[in-house]
């Protein structure tokens, strides 16, 4: 007796919180069931989508992670170019060394020989300003600088720019050997009869 | 059916350890791939600068009055005045210990004059010119690019003659 009003109670309990029946359901897993199908989604599967969400969000954080490391990474190789105190010195150099070229006054300097050949001047035996300046600089970094293949140096860029209106063209520039990522720079400027000029050096290595 | 479900929260609790676990090796592999890249880094930013202290110490002895040009041949810098080398040369006894170096050497790079070494015979048409050398444990030499001027005399005139050339320098090696 006591025990039918408790399964009453808890029937009428049920009732109150619109359980659905789902234990009572049919068990036929060959046939599917029109009235399972249009049930809410079961909790198995609830928990099935919160594992993908889980992962996508580990996945997303991962890359998130790596996507920040690669960036410190390129920001960081990005100075590949590296300030040489050699080169500058060996441009320094160049710039005193003093030439085969003579004027009325005296055999001119690397320095005085870049403007000669800007204002397209000659050298007092007749040579062309710009011929003993493409000879000499040439010797000097052939000399200065073994490039070849056996030696750790590759190759060298130099350029000679004077600045106009619409910005640095080149005055002389010389190229030899393979260029390579790994490479020291320097530049020099300097100024002449208010005209800029700059002179760089960039030496290709092994 | 309260024992299955303990099973199903165990093996959750156990899903989520070996992910994290997973997850933290993961980040450990990247921060140490990271580190040594840095730790890579460090080393060549190290090499580079004991070259450059090396070099500036090349620099240091070049633009000292004992090696400098001054104002001879107008204002120069890294500029070496050959005429005080030779004479330098000479009265090297005097400065054996003044620099603290082993080796102190100068080589004309162009134009080249070959291994030809520098004395009053073969003055300016010379290639080396040994400074000091000490007889000493000497490191490997450090060099850097000077001008090397002197005073030439022309038909005409007499003119600064600039060429290239490096000044090479040995640290002492102690024990």
């Amino acid at each position: 007796m006591i025990k039918n009003k408790k399964t009453r109670d808890s029937a009428r309990k049920n009732q109150r919180f619109l359980i659905p029946p789902i234990n009572l359901l049919p068990r036929n897993r060959s046939t599917p069931d029109s009235a399972r199908l249009s049930l809410p989604l079961l909790p198995r599967n609830r928990s099935a989508q919160e594992e993908m969400v889980g992962f996508v969000v580990i996945v997303v954080i991962v890359s998130i992670a790596l996507l920040i490391l690669l960036g410190f990474l390129l920001r960081s190789s990005g100075k590949s170019a590296v300030e040489s105190f050699e080169i500058e010195n060996f441009i320094q150099s160049v710039m005193q060394y003093t030439t085969d070229c003579e004027d009325y006054t005296e055999f001119l300097s690397v320095q005085s020989l870049i403007t000669a050949c800007d204002e397209g001047g000659t050298c007092l035996n007749g040579k062309d300003s710009c011929e003993v300046l493409n000879e000499t600089i040439t010797g000097l970094i052939e000399k200065g600088w073994n490039v070849n293949e056996q030696s750790a140096v590759r190759g060298y860029k130099f350029n000679i720019m004077i600045e106009e209106d619409e910005g640095f063209l080149p005055l002389l520039s010389l190229q030899k050997g393979n260029e390579t990522r790994n490479y020291k720079g320097a530049f020099q400027d300097f100024a002449k009869k208010g005209i800029d000029y700059e002179v760089s050096l960039n030496i290709y290595y092994d | 059916m309260v024992r299955a479900i303990t099973k199903k929260a165990q093996l959750k609790i156990q899903q989520m350890t070996f992910m994290l676990v997973a997850v933290t090796f993961l980040f450990i592999l990247v921060g140490v791939f990271f580190l040594s890249i840095k730790l890579f880094n460090l080393r060549k930013t190290a090499t580079i600068l004991e070259e450059e202290n090396a070099m500036l110490l090349v620099s240091k002895l070049a633009n000292s009055p004992e090696f400098s040009c001054g104002n001879s041949f107008g204002s120069k810098s890294n500029c070496v005045d050959f005429d005080k080398l030779m004479v330098l040369r000479e009265r090297m006894s005097e400065y054996s210990e003044f620099w603290g170096v082993a080796k102190i050497e100068v080589r004309k790079v162009y134009p080249d004059e070959g291994n030809i070494l520098c004395n009053e015979e073969t003055y300016p048409d010379c290639g080396i010119i040994r400074i000091l050398d000490r007889k000493v444990n000497a490191g490997p030499a450090t060099s850097n690019f000077v001008s090397l001027c002197r005073k030439e005399v022309g038909e005409k005139m007499i003119y600064d003659k600039c060429e290239l050339a490096r000044l090479l320098v040995s640290s002492e090696v102690k024990g």
